[in-house]
């Protein structure tokens, strides 16, 4: 269902220095799998998360989801893809830290302007399954880097998206945390999401829940 | 030259629309130049991001122009206690001979940039954007349409003389004036009744037929008309006087400002009719569209009729 | 054209608004301020407008005055009989009154003389007319006065009548018949009232003559025409009508409010220039949140909205706040400082209190000036906001 055909990405950081990001890639994920990227610091893995995610645009090559090209949306509607298709996990949770958890969940619902009751329909919903509905009105920035990793992974499942994009999910974890991380995963691959793994961290290899691992070098699949 | 704190508050957002509109016409000309939907290259992302932009800076020209133009007859009314002899808007609008073109632009302006925005939130609507280049082509031409009413504006309060005696409506919109505002007294004012009647029944018969074509002309022509039955005739029933016929009178609190709802009334309606046959929207947008014409058209009719009806029950003869 | 409001993005505004402490502090005290000082000048000058307006109001139409030597000269009485005549005119008046410096205590009284029988042309001369028998005035010499004068007559032993000096060295003795409360703190304190016969006695006056001549005009539109036609007949006088008066106290305070109307462009340019500077300045932790809402689905659109929500939640409190500041600083507190600006009236009238106008248009005139001025200063910084590069959240 997510397929890279071809796909290059250069950088322009000034007129005489561009950076190649990716080179040539081709990747195809099916639905319902689990898929990790490895690679070192560097070789080009959150570049392949965020072509997938259409924030940005390849240099060349094309990249399709669901038969739909993406690679060529207009702005508003990569952004309308995004909220219906991907839920985002992000290293640093990138959580606005100031508001409640629950304003946190809602963000990605707020342009949609749903009616109140659909709303909090969907908020109880992710807040029940990643359990933190007791800390529903506590404001982000008290609470544990798990509780916080919890209301990202809430977030990012609150549009019910058919692909979570995770993108160095257990960097900032201990490994207890980041072994209960691990059984999140299992319980949204249970829900039949496809998840697009970015990590270093060898925890992730050679996991059984694990479909496929890809390894990049400088923007270049190794085999 | 007038230099009361309205016409200075014109003046500087007039400034303000220069510059943003100019700055939004030179992003159009690059985008109506170089857009490729298709192409992936770093200059059309650019484009792309610019194109907001100029989306942006005429919505916010729009979006002030509306009020600002209530706001400008609501100056012309004020001024016009200033000058000798006008007695209202009509008065300060005849007062120099760039008035009434002023005018005529002021409104143009208002319908072009209405059209421009539905053309780009239809645009917006699509994966393809197919009208990008199409409306940015328009807005070119819109920039020099607005940047004329800019400057007649300035040239029209600057020539205003405060010590020169203008006439006052009484005469500019009289039978026997001499301009050819009074041409129009010609008509038979049964003829133009029938007209006026006659363009909103064919409006509602082209709403039935679902031809939007002749659906647009009719409210095109019905601009046109009812602005003419309003100074021959239902304007008289306002002021409940056979010989007062002035179109801005009406916007005074004397009248309960019953002028700017029939002027609104009459450009939502007009505007939602003519616009159909220019946009190539999906159907239930062309539905809603013509829904709306058809609601404002009506109120326009039954607010206009309701004058004359209510003076005939009053007072058992017509004026 | 979407119909619904989007509450949930007020309040995402709001908590931004509020994340973002001082900037918004510091941008709403300016606004407020532009929008106060506007408002202040206007509603002052709208009150100084009705005051003069309704000073005008009261005086006479026309005046004429008889010129000789390039001087103000006593006109004859006859004159009147002439100008009732003229079309239009509705009634003439032969006024008898000028000024008396009373040397012991230093101060200027100004004494105006009436007949009895004739209509006044001011209506608290028919109040003293009622009050006192001006007949009998007449006969044994008295005059009515302030309650103000009447205390500075005392000081000087004068209790019962005042020994005036006519021009020609000799004393004039008028009783004091009684004791009026003007209608103004000036006219209680300086304006005594006598039959004429007797002013013009102490004036050294000629019987038939009086000091100038007002005229009421049926139609105030006529007033002009009036004036004209009595320049004709009588080419040696001087015709003042209000609308001369009112030109010239108009052009003194326009004069005055053109200044304030220049600062004005250079005040609002200034604040479109510091609201421009401090919306472009992003911290990064403003970036970050941008990423974020862009990667969790927010479109440029919704982005640039949610600025916009901010530009009016922020701009239409600090409008409103302006605006009530300066109804409570003009109207409560009589606008101490800014008003002594505005001085070239208040010399001609030493005090008054600006009356209360509530004007809707000026409250339009402000809002166009402030508003607007401020919604377009954030258009370029915002759309750079929402055109942030997303990708570099996921970094
Ligand atoms: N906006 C950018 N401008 C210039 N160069 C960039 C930009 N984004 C990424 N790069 C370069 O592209 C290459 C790939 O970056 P990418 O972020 O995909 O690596 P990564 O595998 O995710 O690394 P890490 O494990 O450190 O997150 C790097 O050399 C990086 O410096
Ligand atoms: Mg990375």
């Amino acid at each position: 269902m997510i397929e890279l055909k071809n796909v290059n990405k250069n950088y322009e950081v000034n007129k005489n220095n561009i950076v190649n990001a990716l080179q040539n890639i081709n990747i195809s994920i099916q639905e319902g799998e689990l898929f990790v990227l490895k690679g070192a610091s560097g070789s080009g893995k959150s570049t392949v998360l965020s072509l997938i995610a259409a924030l940005s645009k390849p240099t060349s090559g094309e990249v399709i989801v669901d038969a739909k090209q993406i690679s060529k949306l207009p702005d508003n509607f990569a952004s309308e893809y995004r909220r219906d298709n991907i839920g985002f996990i992000f290293q640093k949770y990138n959580l606005i830290p100031t508001l409640s958890v629950s304003e946190n969940i809602l963000l990605p619902l707020v342009p949609l302007n749903l009616p109140a009751q659909e709303a909090q329909q969907k908020l109880q919903r992710v807040m029940k399954m990643f359990d933190i509905s007791h800390k529903a009105e506590a404001v982000v920035k008290n609470l544990s880097g798990g509780e916080q990793q919890r209301v990202a992974i809430a977030r990012a499942n609150v549009n019910d998206p058919k692909i979570i994009i995770a993108d160095e999910p257990t960097a900032n974890l201990d490994e207890r945390l980041s072994l209960s991380f691990i059984e999140i995963l299992k319980e949204l691959k249970a829900l039949k999401k496809t998840i697009v793994i970015a990590t270093h961290d060898p925890l992730f290899f050679n996991l059984d829940c694990v479909d496929r691992e890809i390894e990049l070098h400088k923007g270049n699949i190794l085999s | 030259m007038i230099l009361t704190p309205e016409v200075l508050a014109i003046f500087i957002l007039n400034t303000i629309f220069a510059f943003f509109a100019t700055i939004a016409f030179v992003l159009s000309v690059k985008i109506f130049l170089h857009w490729n939907i298709k192409s992936v290259s770093q200059s059309q992302y650019k484009l792309e991001k610019q194109s907001y932009l100029s989306a942006t800076i005429i919505k916010y020209i729009f979006a002030i122009k509306v009020p600002l133009f209530l706001f400008f007859i609501f100056t012309l009314d004020k001024i016009s206690k200033v000058i000798t002899g006008a007695m209202c808007g009509a008065g300060v609008v005849d007062a120099t001979p760039y008035g009434t073109y002023l005018l005529i632009l002021k409104v143009i302006n208002l319908y072009v940039f209405a059209y421009w925005l539905m053309l780009n939130s239809v645009d917006m609507k699509n994966e393809e954007q197919p009208y990008t280049k199409l409306k940015f082509g328009i807005y070119i031409i819109a920039f020099f349409l607005l940047m004329g009413e800019l400057v007649l504006e300035g040239v029209m309060f600057n020539s205003i003389d405060i010590d020169k005696m203008v006439s006052c409506c009484g005469t500019i919109y009289s039978s026997t004036a001499s301009s050819y505002i009074s041409n129009i007294f010609s008509i038979d004012t049964g003829m133009l009744l029938f007209l006026f009647y006659g363009t909103y029944v064919l409006i509602m018969l082209f709403a039935l037929l679902k031809n939007k074509y002749l659906f647009s002309i009719a409210n095109l022509f019905f601009i046109i008309i009812s602005i003419i039955a309003i100074i021959v005739f239902f304007g008289t029933y306002i002021y409940q006087l056979p010989t007062h016929h002035c179109p801005f009178c009406f916007l005074q609190k004397d009248y309960y400002y019953v002028g700017y709802l029939i002027y609104i009334f009459l450009f939502l309606g007009t505007f939602y009719g003519v616009i159909v046959a220019f946009i190539d929207a999906k159907k239930e947008q062309m539905q809603r569209d013509t829904k709306i014409s058809l609601v404002f058209n009506t109120l326009l009719v039954l607010l206009l009729s309701a004058y004359p009806l209510i003076y005939y029950i009053k007072n058992g003869v017509w004026l | 054209m979407r119909s619904k409001i989007n509450f949930y993005l007020i309040e995402y505004a709001l908590n931004a608004l509020l994340r973002e402490k001082y900037k918004s502090f510091f941008i709403m005290s300016i606004f407020t301020l532009l929008t106060f000082l506007l408002t202040s000048v206007f509603f002052i000058t709208n009150s100084i407008k009705y005051e003069l307006q309704s000073t005008v109001d009261t005086l006479p139409q026309i005046i004429v005055q008889k010129i000789k030597a390039g001087r103000h000269y006593d006109i004859d009485e006859s004159v009147v009989d002439d100008v009732l005549d003229i079309a239009g005119v509705d009634d003439a008046v032969a006024r008898v009154w000028g000024y008396y410096y009373f040397e012991n205590a230093g101060v200027n009284f100004s004494i105006v003389g009436i007949d009895a029988y004739e209509k006044q042309y001011k209506k608290s001369f028919e109040n003293i007319i009622e009050d006192f028998d001006f007949a009998t005035l007449e006969q044994t010499p008295s005059m009515v006065v302030g309650r103000g004068v009447k205390e500075i007559m005392k000081q000087s032993y004068y209790d019962e009548y005042f020994n005036f000096i006519k021009p020609d060295g000799s004393l004039k003795r008028v009783d004091v018949a009684g004791v009026f409360d003007g209608q103004t703190q000036l006219e209680s304190n300086d304006m005594i009232v006598m039959p004429k016969e007797t002013l013009k006695e102490i004036f050294g006056m000629d019987e038939m003559q009086a000091t100038d001549i007002v005229v009421k005009v049926k139609n105030p539109q006529e007033v002009s025409t009036v004036a004209a036609k009595i320049k004709l007949i009588y080419p040696d006088t001087r015709i003042i009508t209000t609308q001369d008066l009112q030109i010239s106290y108009q052009n003194i305070f326009d004069y005055k409010s053109g200044i304030f109307l220049a600062l004005f462009v250079i005040a609002i340019f200034t604040f479109f220039i510091i609201i421009y500077d401090k919306a472009s300045g992003l911290s990064s932790e403003e970036k970050r949140e941008i990423g974020i809402l862009k990667a969790i689905g927010w479109k440029i659109d919704d982005i640039l909205k949610e600025k916009f929500y901010e530009a009016f939640i922020l701009s239409l409190f600090a409008y409103l706040l302006g605006v009530i500041l300066a109804l409570l600083y003009v109207y409560l507190f009589q606008a101490p400082i800014l008003r002594d600006i505005f001085v070239g009236y208040s010399q001609l009238k030493t005090s008054f209190e600006l009356p209360f106008i509530f004007d809707l248009h000026t409250l339009f005139l402000v809002f166009f000036l402030s508003v607007p001025v401020y919604v377009a200063a954030i258009i370029i910084p915002s759309w750079k906001i929402a055109t942030l590069e997303a990708d570099e959240v996921i970094r």
